[in-house]
């Protein structure tokens, strides 16, 4: 896992999201990927690709296995910032330190914020164990739901 | 409509007392009892005939979790 990380803080712009980046605030969460954010360049019109990012892995020794990349003994399944959310999570995930590797990892409140967003069965259970253990900024996390809209369906999961 | 008996309140407070207590460790901590959920899990999902494949850790990361 370490090396994983130090491999993964090659790639810029790039943060620790989905079950492992709650775990970080909460309980341990079963998964079998680390899902990784990352920020993909592209110009406009074209298509947002993984490509590059596959390659380049691929050149250090690391094959995909289905829809991720083993990394170090570590499934990481790397899922493009496609939205405005997304790329806000990116900027302003914050840096932590795993075992002295630094890594950085989206925001509690983005977490759940994106859960809210993406609206799964799976996503409200995650919503209420984020309410329940980790420590929120509240305010944070009002003007996050304001500024991408997320605010009838917070209403809705948390009544 | 019916209550929950005071043991067995007394039995999810804490089951939800465990939980706090796991979402307080260190993360490398938290990592490890994720390796272990995935050990335990990894063979009903196989025995489903879901691939999955559980993490390698480092030699130096794989200390036991904190039991109970």
């Amino acid at each position: 896992m370490k090396r994983t990380l130090q491999i993964l803080n090659e790639l810029e712009g790039s943060g620790v999201g989905d079950a492992m980046g709650a775990t970080f605030y909460v309980e341990p969460l079963l998964t079998f990927d680390l899902d990784v954010f990352v920020v993909l360049s592209a110009n406009v019109g074209d298509l947002i690709s993984l490509a590059p990012l596959y390659e380049a892995l691929r050149t250090r020794g690391y094959a995909e296995e289905g829809e991720c990349v083993l990394v170090e003994g570590v499934p990481v399944q790397f899922l493009p910032a496609y939205n405005a959310l997304l790329e806000e999570a990116l900027r302003e995930a914050t840096e932590t330190l795993y075992e002295e590797v630094s890594t950085r990892v989206v925001r509690a409140e983005h977490l759940v914020a994106i859960c809210l967003q993406t609206g799964r069965d799976k996503d409200r259970e995650r919503v209420r164990i984020f309410r329940e253990q980790a420590e929120l900024d509240m305010n944070y996390l009002a003007d996050v739901i304001q500024r991408h809209g997320l605010e009838g369906k917070w209403k809705q999961w948390t009544p | 409509m019916d209550t929950v008996k005071p043991d067995i309140a007394r039995i999810f407070a804490a089951k939800e007392a465990r939980r706090h207590k796991l979402a307080a460790l260190p993360f490398p901590e938290k990592v490890r009892a994720v390796v272990c959920l995935q050990q335990m899990v990894a063979p009903l999902l196989r025995a489903r005939g879901k691939k999955v494949r559980v993490w390698t850790l480092d030699p130096q990361a794989t200390r036991s979790i904190p039991s109970r």
